[in-house]
């Protein structure tokens, strides 16, 4: 697995667990009835915070443990090819591209719940739901791509 | 016209050339072992400069490196 890959890999484990993170908390804060502005903008500043700083650190954690595991198996010290080339920027790109149909997707079917007459509340915590899942579904189509190749 | 596809020889220039690894060609063109052993597999194309500095490498002409089919043309 390359660098990059390894990285893609690091942030699809996290964005999953904040995906599911998130979905079960906003599930306890329905069923405890306490479903507001006050809890739901809390719960996106974990995100956020958990999002930047869990990426950072599982990032350099991975490598520093690969690195490890390389030594220990073939003696040798481990190559980091950090350099990002033209086929990792091309991957990137249809990565992003995905992340951004999704999310696209993913507003208007937020918005759709105003048709629906349902508080701003939803649309706010879908609109979170979907920023994530864009983001797992790129991760996904990213590493799919360096797998299969295009 | 059916769906093109590239190909290439880098793997028999490689061999040709006192078995050039493919760390060693990657980092002569500038471009991870990934990269190269994607090439290899068919499983990307290169762009159009990373295509020349192949070539380059190998001194030989770029339609040596790599061909270029479509798939009602019989290979």
């Amino acid at each position: 697995m390359s660098f990059q890959q390894k990285n893609i890999a690091v942030s699809l484990s996290i964005f999953t667990i904040i995906l599911a993170f998130y979905v079960l908390r906003i599930f306890q804060l329905v069923q405890g009835e306490t479903f507001n502005a006050t809890n739901l903008f809390r719960l996106w500043g974990i995100i956020a915070i958990v999002a930047v700083i869990g990426t950072i650190v599982m990032t350099i954690l991975t490598h520093i443990a690969g690195g490890i595991v390389h030594k220990v198996r073939t003696n040798e010290d481990p190559q980091i090819e950090d350099i990002q080339d033209e086929r990792d920027q091309m991957i990137d790109l249809k990565g992003t591209r995905v992340a951004y149909t999704f999310s696209s997707i993913g507003v208007a079917l937020s918005m759709l719940t105003f048709v629906f007459g349902q508080p701003p509340l939803i649309m706010f915590s879908l609109l979170i739901f979907f920023g994530v899942l864009s983001q797992v579904v790129a991760d996904i189509w990213r590493l799919n791509l360096y797998r299969r190749g295009f | 016209m059916g769906k093109g596809r590239i190909g290439n020889n880098i793997r028999k220039l490689r061999f040709f050339r006192d078995e050039m690894t493919q760390q060693q060609l990657a980092e002569k063109v500038g471009v991870t072992r990934q990269t190269i052993i994607a090439m290899e597999q068919d499983k990307y194309s290169p762009s159009l400069e990373l295509a020349f500095r192949i070539a380059r490498i190998f001194e030989v002409p770029l339609e040596e490196v790599f061909s270029y089919h479509t798939e009602d043309e019989s290979i």
